[in-house]
């Protein structure tokens, strides 16, 4: 892949107080692939995301939008800058509609600030028809939808938007078997688009590998494995997930108590 | 695998079945049910000339408070001020009216004692609003609070000032002025005067007086004469409120950010909805519809006291969780609302037309309602949010 990469991190690092949650990390992500970034509860993804989408300032290193040094003050930036985060909870609103949801606080409107409602209708419907699923009715209520149809309204949201890098926060983790594959194909489809970059954060080892282009690993605030899908084979992947200790080490380990 | 996906699952119903699911139908069917046992109760008194005007003056009342309580409400707050703002704003008016304008401004027109007094309301408002959205803390005991406030500063100041909690005799100011006649005067005549001119043609024609009532007697006194003038002013307010409510509401970006304001704050803001802004603004909102409420009966009686308004915060939330606003906020129509100030209205209004009846029946009718729809209210929500 010899695209350059849409967005750069280098020596990224976040300081709470005393409490050390970046030390210095680095990232590449580029357009039309996926770049899965895992690692245990506390390795810093969390930071590391909320830094992308303009919620933290990092306390030094830098960030590059298409090899502009830019600086994110507010998630509106980071925004501006076509960084698109779907978060966990998708910043949905179950008792609304489909349309609704989809354009809340970026609506269209006409004459006397009148709501433009067959035109998002139709957008609406349209957007998330190019990412798979297609909807009957762009009326109905949020509430009524399976986890995985959220996941993509959400996602078609972030990129109807201008999102040119999709942050998606454990997109996989709340849901059932069948919804979690629903969403791995949507990110395919997307990734098929071939402008836009996905960071996919998770847990998740073997849908990591099933989408994922490139890895980064990090363990207590640093990374401790990157590189793509062909330069990090098999058990490696298992063994940097866990933050660097061997399988076989926990095994002893637990033979022992 | 087959080829169905989650979309199949969700059949698009038909006009019938999707009219039926409609948030309003069961308001709607609790006033049908309402309007024909009246009418046959009250051997169709209820609604001739004069007890349709009568009933739609307390519909009216109830649903301009209730239309601000709802919109309120649909954006997840409450306002138990409204009772007192609508007796501040009377005895802001009727005292400006009677003493002259504060701070020597000299004699008062009642539309400088409406702005005047509107200014104030719509301050207060936004004081409430504001202090619920920065504390953060339950509109329920802030507006308590304003409940007790208002009404005591009401007393005092009618004490202070005129000695007595109660103006009456102030001259008839909508014989002179057009603004106060158009807040306490007489519209749509020409509803009656087409009564009237029917029922004549008719008693030309031959037929007795009181032959077919509703056609003929209807507004045609015992000489024959036009028996009623018009409706109350507050009938067109409160459908200028009603309408302007339900076209932002249903059709306006900032419609949308009520519904999602009152939803899930939360995601709203992560969207980019003002979500502070909308609050405060609606908070103005019910402070602007219980002036309305005071101008309007100041207006039509030239009288005022410190005890208008009482209890019309509870009526206003009561009517608007029968027209299916929920409680919890993010869903409600207008059109409810409206269904539910009309049930509402005529059944407060009932003992008047049915001597019969107890007028304590009316609270009993209200508490069974009001159950009633918090119990249909809550089982929409959960059908949405997937609970049933």
């Amino acid at each position: 892949m010899s695209k350059k990469p849409y967005m750069r991190v280098e020596g990224l690092v976040k300081k709470f107080g005393p409490f050390t949650a970046l030390n210095g990390v680095d990232l590449a992500v580029h357009p039309g692939e996926v770049h899965a970034l895992l690692g245990d509860n506390g390795a810093g993804k969390s930071t590391l995301i909320k830094i992308l989408a303009g919620v933290h300032e990092p306390t030094s290193g830098r960030i590059f939008v298409e090899d502009q040094p830019v600086q994110f003050r507010s998630p509106r930036d980071a925004t501006a800058a076509g960084i698109g985060t779907v978060y966990q909870d998708l910043a949905l609103n179950q008792l609304m509609s489909v349309t609704r949801n989809f354009f809340m606080g970026r609506e269209l409107k006409g004459a006397f600030g009148r709501l433009m409602m067959d035109e998002m209708d139709r957008i609406a419907h349209d957007e998330m028809l190019k990412i798979g699923i297609d909807i009957s009715d762009p009326g109905q209520a949020v509430g009524t939808m399976s986890g995985g149809q959220r996941q993509t309204l959400a996602i078609a949201r972030a990129i109807h938007f201008g999102a040119k890098v999709l942050i998606l926060d454990e997109p996989t983790s709340a849901l059932g078997q069948k919804q979690q594959m629903e969403v791995l194909k949507t990110m395919m489809r997307v990734r098929a688009r071939g402008d836009i970059a996905i960071i996919f954060i998770t847990h998740n080892e073997i849908h990591s590998k099933l989408v994922g282009d490139r890895f980064t690993f990090l363990a207590l605030g640093q990374v401790i494995g990157a590189g793509t899908k062909a330069e990090l084979e098999g058990e490696d992947i298992r063994r940097l997930m866990a933050g660097g200790a061997e399988i076989a080490d926990l095994e002893k380990e637990l033979e022992e108590i | 695998m087959s080829d169905r996906s989650e979309a199949d699952r969700l059949k698009r119903e038909g006009w019938f079945r999707r009219t039926v699911r409609r948030p309003e139908i069961g308001s709607f069917v609790v006033m049908v049910v309402i309007i024909l046992g009246l009418l046959i109760a009250s051997d169709g008194k209820a609604f001739n000339a004069l007890g349709l005007k009568n009933n739609v003056k307390i519909i009216s009342q109830f649903g301009i408070i209730a239309m601000g309580a709802a919109l309120l409400m649909i954006a997840g707050e409450f306002d138990l001020s409204i009772g007192s703002m609508i007796g501040f704003a009377g005895m802001s008016m009727a005292m400006m009216l009677k003493w002259g304008l504060p701070f020597g401004l000299g004699e008062a027109t009642p539309f400088l004692a409406f702005f005047f007094t509107l200014a104030m309301t719509l301050a207060l408002g936004w004081a409430i609003g504001t202090i619920v959205v920065r504390s953060g803390l339950s509109s329920f005991i802030v507006t308590l609070a304003f409940l007790f406030f208002m009404r005591g500063v009401t007393e005092v100041a009618f004490r202070l000032i005129n000695q007595s909690t109660q103006i009456s005799g102030l001259p008839d100011f909508k014989q002179d002025s057009w603004f106060a006649d158009l807040l306490g005067g007489e519209v749509f005549s020409w509803f009656y005067d087409l009564w009237f001119w029917l029922g004549d043609r008719f008693v030309q024609m031959g037929f007795e007086r009181d032959s077919m009532w509703f056609l003929l007697g209807g507004n045609l006194n015992r000489r024959g004469e036009q028996w009623v003038e018009g409706f109350d002013a507050r009938f067109l307010w409160f459908i200028v409120i009603a309408v302007v409510a339900w076209f932002i509401l249903s059709r306006t970006q900032l419609g949308n950010w009520i519904y999602a304001t009152g939803d899930n704050k939360e995601s709203a803001r992560a969207n980019g909805v003002p979500v502070n802004r909308v609050k405060i603004g609606l908070f103005m909102f019910t402070a602007f519809c219980a002036t309305m409420f005071a101008a309007c009966q100041v207006f039509d009686t030239n009288t005022s006291d410190a005890a208008k308004g009482n209890l019309m915060e509870l009526f206003a939330i009561a009517i608007a969780v029968v027209g299916g606003t929920l409680m919890s906020g993010g869903f409600g129509s207008v059109l409810g609302v409206v269904f539910g100030a009309i049930t509402v209205g005529l059944v407060s209004n009932a003992v008047f037309f049915i001597p019969a009846i107890d007028g304590a029946w009316f609270r009993v009718f209200l508490g069974a309602i009001l159950l009633a729809a918090v119990f249909a209210n809550e089982r929409i929500r959960k059908r949405i949010t997937g609970g049933i």
